[in-house]
């Protein structure tokens, strides 16, 4: 397990495509935005009140991006013939679903902290050791639900088609969750739209550790999307074995 | 000792096509067997319900006494599969030690990689391999394990001259050492050099099975070709097993060439564009089901 775990690791890791988008992106937008509005903050107090929120918005979007590309890429496995493979090998497919899914939790993680670590050492972002450990912790367990949204577009799409709807669904979630531009600037219509997409409880977990307050809400959102995600994906997965040939 | 592969009864339908019918087969340890037959015969369908990749309609499947999924996770089963591919973003050498790192008992990667010829490939990239190299790639995982039971579904399709001639010097090689070699074909010569038992599939049935000498004496023959509008008496001449051909052409089977034409210009003076060929397996085929296709 643990050597399959590490053979897929390796393998996301050489895509230089990957660790553009899910950490170099997310960490460049947080200095941007950051300096360019934050810099019309008219008090210090204003500044780092835009600074935090932008990098929580932000560590959310990379969580969110590095939990589906990851994960996604199990459709490019079926089509390269992979895991018809692995069907005649002594790999369980139950193995090849859970090393996946530890793949794309553990690959969260880098994006979650280098933007963190730009939040605290380039904007100058202020919070006690304890909120910065909660923060992490909080949207890490988080990324779970786009994990498993990945691991449904990944097993219900073929590689062309999964690799489009990873692309669209990221932004999607992006920007109608209020990752990229706050919902308080939305129109109501939207702000209501915003509140039936995940990734606006994600950022809303976030901003809730980091003000202190019971992120109860957000949790028991984020938990029903986590269990219709990996509701679908184990109905997708039994009606189509791993093996089956594209097509 | 349980059979290496034990079949029967095997029907495998695709919505409403039935591409295997009640087939039985059963193959014991040590036997190298070739399924030989046309695209489409139903030799994919049978080998991959042989490894347990689906369900069959009927029928059931034993693999080393035991089923097919349970002795592919006991690494008694290597198999090369038609659409079976290789990760991308990987280096061979890391996909062989992860499979090899599988199996209790594995080849020993040095012998492995001498064995099956991949020798300087362990650090190219998957995706820069060669039709030919993929597929050698794809045996050296089949083998990691030394599976007794060795299971190959037109393993040389991607494969130039040279590069079969290697693999086949392989699997005799493999053969001799005791291990069960199973393997789908539709070229009569690979089955002839490699197998000492030959299984003919066609249209999802055994229509000949037999030591590969028995088989090739029966199927080697040679077709006569020429065109006659009128084809009373063809099928009654010596040595003649099947009458073919469309329109004016007609396609004699023959198991005597020599006999054939000789009682033909016997009888007849002019025998316009006569060709004389050595039988397609198509041709062949049409010998061992007598023309009843």
């Amino acid at each position: 397990m643990t050597a399959l775990l590490l053979f897929q690791l390796r393998r996301v890791l050489r895509s230089w495509e990957y660790l553009f988008f899910t950490v170099v992106l997310p960490a460049l937008f947080t200095v941007f935005f950051t300096q360019v509005f934050g810099g019309q903050a008219g008090s210090g107090a204003e500044y780092q009140e835009y600074a935090r929120t932008y990098m929580v918005a932000m560590m959310a979007y990379g969580g969110l991006g590095a939990a589906l590309g990851a994960t996604v890429r199990l459709s490019f496995d079926r089509a390269s013939g992979w895991l018809r493979q692995v069907r005649v090998l002594p790999i369980s497919g139950r193995e090849v679903v859970a090393a996946d899914t530890a793949v794309g939790m553990v690959l969260v993680l880098p994006s979650l902290v280098v933007v963190a670590l730009v939040g605290r050492f380039v904007n100058g972002v202020q919070l006690g050791l304890g909120t910065w450990a909660a923060l992490v912790g909080a949207l890490w367990v988080g990324s779970a639900v786009f994990v498993a949204l990945g691991m449904l577009l990944g097993l219900a799409l073929e590689q062309k088609a999964a690799g489009a709807a990873m692309g669209i669904v990221s932004v999607v979630l992006a920007a109608l969750g209020g990752l990229w531009i706050p919902v308080e600037v939305f129109p109501d219509g939207f702000r209501r739209v915003a509140q039936a997409v995940p990734s606006y409880w994600y950022g809303e977990l976030g901003r809730d550790v980091v003000a202190g307050t019971a992120p109860g809400l957000a949790v028991a959102v984020l938990a029903g999307f986590a269990v219709l995600f990996a509701g679908a994906a184990l109905a997708v997965g039994a009606r189509r074995p791993l093996h089956a040939v594209a097509g | 000792m349980t059979p290496a592969l034990d079949i029967r009864g095997l029907t495998v339908r695709y919505g409403g096509t039935t591409a295997v019918h009640d087939l039985d087969l059963t193959i014991g340890r040590g036997e190298t067997v070739a399924l030989l037959g046309t695209n489409g015969a139903g030799k994919s369908s049978t080998v991959n319900a042989a490894l347990g990749l689906f369900r069959p309609a009927a029928g059931t499947v034993e693999v080393l006494g035991r089923s097919p999924l349970a002795a592919v996770r006991a690494g008694g089963v290597g198999a090369m599969l038609q659409h079976g591919g290789l990760p991308s973003e990987t280096r061979v050498g890391e996909v062989l030690r992860l499979v090899a790192g599988r199996y209790e008992e594995p080849w020993p990667v040095t012998d492995l990689v001498t064995t099956t010829g991949i020798d300087g490939l362990l650090d190219r990239r998957c995706e820069q391999l060669s039709g030919g190299q993929r597929q050698r790639v794809l045996l050296a995982l089949a083998l990691a394990g030394t599976p007794p039971l060795l299971v190959l579904d037109e393993p040389t399709s991607a494969m130039d001259v040279e590069g079969r001639q290697a693999f086949w010097a392989t699997m005799r090689d493999l053969a001799g050492r005791g291990h069960t070699v199973v393997f789908a074909t539709h070229h009569l010569a690979e089955a002839d050099a490699v197998a000492d038992r030959v299984v003919v599939v066609d249209g999802g049935r055994v229509v000949a099975d037999g030591s590969s000498a028995a088989i090739k004496s029966r199927i080697a023959g040679r077709t006569v070709r020429f065109s006659c509008p009128d084809r009373t008496g063809l099928g009654d001449l010596p040595g003649v097993t099947a009458v073919g051909g469309t329109g004016d052409l007609v396609e004699l089977a023959t198991t005597d060439a020599e006999a054939t034409l000789r009682a033909l210009l016997t009888a007849r003076d002019r025998l316009p564009e006569l060709e004389v060929a050595g039988a397609s397996l198509e041709q062949a085929f049409l010998t061992l089901t007598g023309g009843t296709r």
